[in-house]
């Protein structure tokens, strides 16, 4: 399982392929509004990018609702973990 | 019962705080049942028809709320259904009042059949109403909603300063509020709240209905089959832009005004979206409730459907970088059109704004393509901002301003005489005074083609510096929210920046004491004409 910091990397990763901006580097505290050109088009782009990388599927409402880059994190850890529970 | 008349100012609202205030030091809950109560009235002022359709309606939505509770953890399949047809209920009440008679006309129309057209009064608000509703359901439904009780529910609901026009809440947003709110008298929730509604105020009497005074006569003109010559044609369309900034920004003051009166704070509505430089900025200025509902629940999940399935197929993830025209049209014309298109026929059952909201869904269709294809052919982007800026902005101002022709006009053919003015489709013409003024630069004019008209040159003199002084207003001045920023005017509104120099910025000071109240005294003295927001219509 990939640590925080290694989960924090390929999200900002996925975020500068999409806005074509290599000198993103997002943060557990970021939000959508600090990131120029970061809008509603590029978030949903950028959570099926998130879906695709970590195997993961969220809900609309997760979706609509993370309030920083850090809740997603979080979700992704709390996802990995249960599927992992739930192979043991 | 408007905010701007008397009855409201100087009799509905005093009683209503001084009952909701001495009530709230004795107990809470009684000061916010009698809140649902006040609310009630206000809504049956205009028609008392009107609560025996909102009560139903409400007492549906609470059943189907309490079925979702139960349903949502262990049927999931039964829940979405009854989401469904939750939903359903809502559109089709919407419909009935709505949009009934719009299809009945357009099978005429289409068909030649003869359907007969029915007097159906719109209930006040319906269609503010109905989204809220609908937003309700579909966050209870993906349990972002706890619980709920009829009483929360019906105050979240009828809650008089946004009932009538928004700004379209989230319960999740409103209920802590109205659970930890003290309901009792507090000096700055008063003067912010007051200060709020008269700004709000003198914005709609003052700037938006001196200028319908003389835009709509030129709507008139124009769809009683008269042409607009080139100079009338820009006043009708920049007017009516500045009319309806005006009128619904000052409304949506007085709404977050009146909310705060209660302790109660309404999320942000209107940020100067004049000043945006593209229309998708434009959008997450104007309106700012209403983007962000159709977002969430109409843009977000079709894309992120749309999206999945792309990625199921095992197609590229779709980026400014690998960019394909079938991909651009599916993830993005496609859902941009279609949201677009609901929101303008959500604004009115009618052709002008169906082609309002599609115009606006072709215009956001091209600023996203601008967006990907710009990274190729202008990837510097320290030159691209100081450039695109300015002509982005301009671009977005004459859009704005073209598009809202088509909001106002009563049908289609009156927009196109606009535009065609506006294109100088049918000539320039300037009052007679102005030749004799301006000399041999009148001669000039006039072998140029620009014809003399009877008209007033004083009264059009006073309509461009009218207009001037409000566009500089609404592009320059501070906004409502900037000048409160100190004190939270709105929930997600700006919050002053410590390393900026504060500028004019509202304190609860003597010197702004007789401000506020020189401004709420013009606005009183102007109250004579009633005038409804234009909002109110939809």
């Amino acid at each position: 399982m990939s640590t925080r910091q290694e989960i924090l990397q390929s999200l900002s990763s996925i975020l500068s392929a999409l806005l074509g901006d290599d000198s993103i580097s997002l943060d557990m505290g970021t939000r959508r509004e600090d990131v120029p050109g970061w809008d509603s088009f590029n978030y949903v782009n950028f959570i099926v990018g998130v879906e695709t990388e970590f195997g993961v599927k969220f809900t609309v409402a997760d979706v609509e609702s993370f309030p920083n880059v850090g809740a997603v994190v979080e979700k992704i850890e709390q996802i990995t973990a249960g599927a992992a529970g739930r192979k043991r | 019962m408007l905010f701007n008349s008397y009855i409201f100012i100087f009799a509905y609202l005093p009683v209503v705080l001084a009952v909701f205030y001495a009530l709230g030091y004795r107990e809470r809950s009684w000061a916010l049942a009698w809140l649902i109560l006040a609310s009630l009235v206000f809504y049956a002022w205009w028609r008392p028809l009107n609560v025996l359709l909102i009560a139903p309606s409400i007492l549906i939505n609470y059943g189907a709320a309490q079925g979702l509770v139960r349903l949502r953890g262990e049927r999931p399949a039964a829940a979405r259904a009854l989401l469904l047809a939750g939903i359903a209920f809502n559109l089709c009440f919407l419909g009935y009042f709505k949009y009934l008679n719009f299809f009945r006309g357009t099978i005429n129309d289409v068909f030649g059949a003869n359907l007969i057209l029915t007097q159906i009064v719109l209930p006040l608000g319906i269609s503010f109403i109905t989204f809220q509703k609908i937003g309700f359901l579909i966050d209870l439904h993906a349990g972002r909603i706890d619980k709920v009780r009829l009483f929360d529910y019906s105050l979240f609901v009828l809650f008089f300063p946004q009932l009538i026009a928004g700004p379209i809440v989230h319960y999740r947003e409103m209920m802590p509020q109205f659970q930890a709110a003290n309901c009792r008298f507090n000096s700055e929730n008063a003067a912010v709240g007051l200060t709020l509604f008269f700004l709000g105020l003198f914005k709609k009497l003052i700037f938006a209905d001196s200028l319908a005074a003389f835009v709509s006569p030129l709507y008139v003109h124009a769809s009683a089959g008269g042409s607009i010559a080139l100079i009338d044609a820009w006043i009708a369309a920049v007017g009516f832009m500045l009319q309806i900034y005006f009128d619904f920004s000052g409304y949506s003051d007085m709404a977050i005004g009146l909310a705060r009166l209660f302790g109660i704070k309404l999320p942000i509505n209107f940020n100067s979206p004049l000043r945006a430089s593209s229309i998708i900025e434009f959008w997450m200025r104007w309106h700012i409730t209403l983007t962000r509902f159709l977002t969430a629940y109409v843009f977000n999940p079709l894309v992120l459907h749309l999206t999945r399935r792309r990625a199921a197929k095992g197609l590229p993830p779709f980026s400014p970088r690998s960019a394909t025209l079938p991909g651009f049209l599916t993830l993005l014309m496609f859902p941009t059109v279609v949201t677009m298109f609901l929101s303008g026929f959500w604004h009115g059952a009618g052709y002008t704004f169906i082609c309002w909201g599609l115009l606006h869904g072709l215009f956001l269709t091209i600023n996203h393509a601008w967006r990907f294809s710009r990274l190729r052919i202008w990837p510097d982007t320290v030159s691209y901002t100081r450039i695109m800026v300015p002509v982005g902005f301009l671009l977005t101002f004459l859009s704005v301003a073209f598009s809202m022709a088509l909001f106002r006009a009563p049908t289609l053919r009156c927009a196109f005489a606009i535009w065609a003015g506006m294109l100088g489709q049918h000539g320039v013409s300037l009052p007679a005074e102005y030749f004799v003024r301006l000399g041999h630069a009148g001669v000039w004019l006039a072998a140029q083609g620009v014809h003399s008209a009877m008209t007033s040159g004083k009264a059009l003199t006073q309509e461009i510096v009218f207009l001037a002084i409000l566009l500089a207003i609404a592009l320059c001045a501070p906004n409502t929210l900037q000048l409160l920023s100190r004190y939270e005017p709105a929930l997600g509104s700006p919050r002053p920046s410590p390393n900026k120099p504060a500028g004019l910025s509202w304190s609860p000071s003597p010197a702004w004491a007789m401000g506020t109240a020189v401004i709420a005294a013009a606005g009183i003295l102007s109250l004579g004409q009633l005038s409804e927001f234009l909002y109110w219509q939809f």
